[in-house]
């Protein structure tokens, strides 16, 4: 078992815990997208990591780094849809819990 | 060593293209004038704006000279004279302007000034237009090639270079070069005369002469991309391979500096509008003939 | 202690501390330009693991994406520079425990399990390009045109959302009446609201 295979997936695992903490305690739509992003990129270097170290000859993990990279571009793109509507509706992207924190 | 020498070598194009740049806009061609200027910005003082963002505000002006750096990191002057070949060096050169972007964001936010912000966040308008009239062009010459190794793409114009196998593309790429180093008419973060100098205004004495460096290397790797890409690079009929290389570059810049001299800067709607109405059908109908020809005539 | 190892390390540790800085810092331009930041070390990551264009590719279109997470950042938060110095989390320590949880089990999942014998060598960079390019045109085919269409989709849904409603967006030139002294009183004020929702769109054609 190569020491390169865990450092990767340590530094995945590490990304994805800061992710997680972005993603549940960030009450702005935006810092929530940015903790999205953390999890999808931790995602990505596990994935990197075992297609490199275990299954080389196989391109099809290549693949799926390529389509959790145009996922994490449309999630993003139909995310800012979103938060303009919103946006224009009510006048911030405060998820509700932080409504009463504002008065 | 090569990587000693190819720094020198971009240092001196970035001279040129100063000189080129002075007798483009005021017709005196003078050689000694960017070494003055640049003593002269060197010793002026160092002035600072009242609450910088200090981390951007040092950090852009060396992220546009680092950006420009690593994208010519990656052309061949001659066959062998080449930083590092990266087998997937086409992609690299874009990947590397990118950072452009990042670099003028941090400059425009950088210095807390109403003006430097307005021109950074422009910018950022007009990479969303020439985004992809850069990348799409450069698929296509790729496709040609049948490689990403930027040696390979000079190699594979042997018989006829790109601007004559695929022009369409040559124009587009060629117009989003200059939108890419932010030359008139696309000048929108720097202004003159609108912006009060845009994202350069809060920069003074060396943070300035970093920042000009930098534009002046972007001009001058973004000319040697086009030569690369479109022009046949190091190929000629007479004068060895560096000789045909310098005397393409300078050409290109030269061309570059000049063509939008006459024009009003063009607006950031009217750019975005063009760009993605016309410019993107363009390129995929460019994209589309080179895939036809490729098949074609093998 | 090999180059690879070290590198891997390094970029691995720069992308976990610029991620941790997007949370940590008060100016929102700096968050994202930190995500920015930890995406390229990500990118570098795979440069050091020998996977080029997925590098080069992650670097090249994180940046485009932060950017513009950057200028959304910029429209929509109260306070972009950072200065008011607002604490804006809530749920604190429960967050903090799903991460630390998260992080823990990650780890431990990737400590003992045996993922067999490593293998060190990969095919060089031409190859794996070739060998990408076949493999999305040939077997995932459907998988590359169904992502081709989902971003199709995508830009035509955001784009209608993002579309301001009711007003004529489309033509740029709308005919405005002569103003006479009550209808400028009441245009200002109608100008100021289309203000404030626009954000200054294509009526302020001066």
């Amino acid at each position: 078992m190569s020491i390169e295979l865990l450092l990767a997936l340590i530094t995945g695992a590490a990304l994805f815990g800061v992710g997680i903490y972005g993603a549940l305690s960030q009450t702005n739509l935006v810092m929530i997208m940015m903790g999205v992003e953390l999890m999808l990129a931790a995602a990505m270097v596990n994935l990197v990591a075992f297609w490199r170290y275990l299954h080389p000859d196989n391109p099809a993990g290549q693949m799926f780094v390529l389509i959790i990279m145009t996922v994490m571009a449309i999630e993003m793109a139909v995310g800012f849809g979103i938060a303009i509507a919103r946006f224009r509706a009510i006048g911030s992207v405060e998820m509700e819990e932080a409504a009463e924190l504002k008065e | 060593m090569t990587t000693v020498l190819l720094l020198l070598l971009l240092a001196f194009g970035a001279y040129l293209v100063a000189v080129l740049e002075e007798w483009a806009t005021s017709g005196r061609f003078r050689l000694a004038a960017p070494v003055l200027a640049g003593i002269a910005l060197l010793g002026r003082e160092s002035i600072l704006p009242r609450k910088p963002d200090r981390i951007f505000f040092e950090v852009g002006p060396v992220l546009l000279l680092i950006s420009a750096v690593l994208a010519a990191a990656v052309v061949p002057l001659t066959p062998d004279l080449i930083m590092t070949d990266l087998a997937t060096g086409a992609l690299f050169i874009n990947a590397a302007l990118v950072y452009v972007l990042v670099a003028l964001l941090m400059a425009g936010w950088g210095p807390d000034g109403a003006y430097a912000m307005v021109g950074g966040w422009r910018f950022l308008g007009q990479l969303i237009a020439y985004s992809m009239l850069i990348v799409m062009p450069i698929t296509a010459v790729a496709m040609r090639a049948e490689s990403l190794f930027t040696t390979q793409i000079v190699v594979s114009q042997v018989q006829v270079w790109n601007i004559l196998y695929q022009p369409l593309g040559f124009v587009l790429f060629f117009i989003a070069s200059m939108a890419l180093a932010f030359l008139p008419p696309f000048d929108l973060p720097t202004a003159k005369g609108e912006l009060a100098g845009g994202v350069e205004a809060e920069y003074a004495g060396t943070r300035l002469a970093v920042f000009r460096l930098g534009r002046l290397a972007l001009i001058i790797t973004l000319a040697a991309a086009t030569v690369i890409f479109y022009l046949g690079g190091w190929q000629g009929p007479w004068l060895p391979p560096w000789a045909w290389s310098a005397i393409k570059i300078l050409a290109v810049t030269a061309t570059m500096l000049l063509a939008g001299r006459m024009m009003p800067r063009i607006r950031e709607a009217h750019l975005l509008a063009w760009c993605w109405k016309l410019g993107i059908p363009l390129a995929l109908l460019n994209i589309f003939l080179v895939g036809v020809l490729v098949l074609v005539f093998p | 202690m090999t180059a690879q190892m070290f590198f891997i390390g390094f970029f691995g540790i720069a992308a976990i501390w610029f991620g941790i800085v997007v949370f940590r810092t008060f100016s929102m331009v700096r968050s994202a330009l930190a995500l920015l930041f930890s995406q390229t070390a990500l990118g570098a990551l795979f440069l050091s693991l020998q996977v080029e264009f997925l590098g080069v590719l992650q670097i090249m279109m994180m940046a485009t994406e932060m950017s513009i997470m950057a200028i959304f950042m910029v429209m929509f938060m109260m306070d972009p520079g950072g200065l008011g110095e607002m604490d804006m989390t809530h749920q604190k320590r429960l967050s903090l425990g799903a991460g630390i949880v998260s992080f823990i089990a990650a780890v431990a999942v990737a400590v003992f399990v045996d993922w067999g014998p490593g293998v060190s060598v990969a095919p060089d960079a031409a190859q794996q390009t070739v060998d990408l390019g076949r493999e999305l045109l040939g077997r995932s085919m459907l998988i590359f045109e169904t992502a081709g269409i989902t971003i199709l989709t995508a830009m035509i849904a955001a784009t209608a959302v993002a579309i301001q409603p009711g007003v004529n967006s489309i033509s740029s030139h709308r005919q405005r009446p002569v103003p006479t002294n009550e209808t400028l009183d009441s245009d200002m004020r109608r100008n100021d609201d289309t203000h404030k929702k626009m954000g200054g769109q294509a009526n302020h054609e001066h």
